[in-house]
């Protein structure tokens, strides 16, 4: 960061007091294919669409979903090319953490970890403000967590969140679907069906994906096969 | 990144042809040793840790994790071996999660032998590295300057020559799990009994395709046989005929009286 001659930070305040080129990323994340996560009592869940540009790119070699650690996906709205960073940052960031203190990264950590690299990049030389929002879901011995990062680096830990295009019609639909006690197959029907509803086209385990983490602590992602099943259980 | 300084190597040898005598090195003795045998590899190492002549462990852990496929046995100062097979096993497990692949035995020998080759043997650990990945069995030995040879079976520390004798009598290529074992436990205790730098007990690793088991203390020759039973008594007690207490400063007695001292 900071290289080449610019010195100076190109996120720069405006009069009324706020960062613009923050509140643009934001703008390119809401423009960007939904994707939504839920916390359940035991485990959570996170979901995207996965609308490919044309029907001739072989949809499995794209994976929106990532694995951070072993018990700890994250999933993205906004720049596909921006999250590749951030997770390469926080693969290598949890193995640091790893090799320094024996003890696999707490879900906390690793989020205010990335949160950081992200302000870092709307306060330095030459650099935006990368634009992505991330769902991280993770389960460590605090329980199933499910945070929400956004391009300022800001975070907060959700119970439910959705991001991207159809936010606030899913959030909505969250609102009132969402229940403490959910158990987590229960939670993947929830983010089937807000999905559904702004889904364009047919709904099918070739055009969204789905990663969930429950007691056994080992994060998945679901096979299109293992997705049609769920869809099934639900329609 | 700056890279290993050696100004410091410079002066230590101007200093030895000065007349210095060199601090000797605390040589951790050890014998490690690896066989390739029908479905995959073995390696086999003894527990002893020496500092000089006194054993520093007498169970320490030899064979160090590398990936779930891949193990590396460590021979030289224990703290390089330590720290080169942790930081090796870290990188891969980056790549893994990057490639979405199994690790390659090549990668990590890749890996080990470059950190190795670019601290001039500086680091001092000799390795024998032995994995099954998708190309199949693999094994190993690295040397502390960063050279390598691929080889059916292999021995490193200062008892391989000790344990070298017992394969080259009687490896064959093909062995079964149960033989290969019993080779390589047969090697290892060559080495317990014949070098003072290794001892105690023979751990070994079985690494097949999809499966590894860790024989941790497969073969304890070297039990502690006597343990006094009847513990420690001590025998009669001087008899008290006299005691006189003595202070060594005075005791005065603070007596409060009255109200605290007004402003």
């Amino acid at each position: 960061m900071g290289d080449s001659q610019y010195s100076f930070s190109l996120t720069t305040f405006s009069p009324s007091g706020k960062l613009v080129q923050i509140e643009h990323a934001l703008t390119a994340v809401g423009s960007g294919q939904t994707s939504l996560g839920i916390k359940a009592a035991n485990g959570v869940v996170i979901a995207t669409e996965k609308k490919l540009p044309s029907i001739l790119v072989d949809e499995t070699s794209v994976q929106k979903i990532q694995i951070l650690t072993p018990n700890i996906g994250v999933v993205y709205s906004g720049m596909g090319p921006d999250s590749r960073v951030l997770v390469r940052k926080s693969r290598k960031q949890a193995e640091q953490y790893f090799r320094l203190y024996k003890e696999p990264i707490p879900v906390t950590q690793l989020v205010r970890e990335t949160a950081t690299v992200m302000q870092e990049f709307t306060q330095s030389g030459g650099v935006r403000p990368f634009g992505v929002s991330l769902l991280v879901a993770g389960y460590d011995d605090k329980g199933p967590q499910l945070y929400q990062v956004d391009p300022s680096g800001s975070y907060f830990s959700w119970k439910a969140s959705a991001m991207g295009k159809n936010v606030s019609n899913a959030k909505t639909f969250l609102e009132k679907r969402y229940d403490e006690e959910t158990e987590l197959d229960d939670a993947v029907h929830t983010a089937i069906l807000t999905l559904k509803e702004g889904f364009e086209g047919q709904i099918s385990g070739k055009n969204i994906e789905i990663g969930m983490i429950d007691n056994d602590k080992i994060f998945r992602i679901l096979t299109p096969s293992e997705i049609e099943d769920y869809l099934n259980e639900v329609a | 990144m700056g890279g290993f300084s050696f100004d410091l190597c410079k002066r230590n040898e101007m200093l030895v042809q000065k007349g210095l005598k060199q601090p000797s090195f605390l040589k951790t003795g050890t014998t490690i040793v690896g066989l390739i045998f029908r479905d995959g590899v073995i390696l086999g190492a003894d527990t002893r840790a020496t500092e000089g002549p006194i054993v520093a462990d007498k169970n320490c852990e030899k064979i160090h994790y590398m990936a779930p496929n891949i193990y590396c046995c460590g021979a030289g100062t224990a703290a390089d071996t330590e720290a080169v097979t942790d930081m090796v096993s870290s990188q891969l497990k980056l790549h893994r999660y990057h490639t979405g692949r199994e690790s390659k035995v090549v990668t990590a020998l890749t890996h080990l032998k470059s950190h190795l080759f670019s601290y001039q043997g500086h680091v001092q650990a000799a390795l024998v590295l032995g994995g099954v990945d998708m190309t199949g069995p693999h094994l190993h030995t690295i040397y502390p300057h960063g050279s390598t040879d691929t080889l059916p079976f292999a021995t490193m520390g200062s008892g391989s020559l000790a344990a070298m004798s017992v394969f080259e009598s009687k490896y064959r290529e093909g062995m079964s799990r149960d033989e290969g074992i019993k080779l390589v436990a047969e090697a290892i205790s060559s080495g317990i009994f014949n070098d003072l730098g290794s001892g105690s007990n023979v751990d070994i690793c079985v690494i097949t395709k999809g499966k590894r088991e860790y024989l941790r203390n497969y073969l304890l020759p070297n039990p502690r046989m006597y343990i006094s039973e009847k513990g420690y008594s001590f025998s009669k007690k001087t008899e008290v005929l006299f005691t006189k207490i003595t202070p060594l400063r005075e005791v005065v007695e603070v007596i409060e009286v009255g109200d605290a001292m007004e402003e």
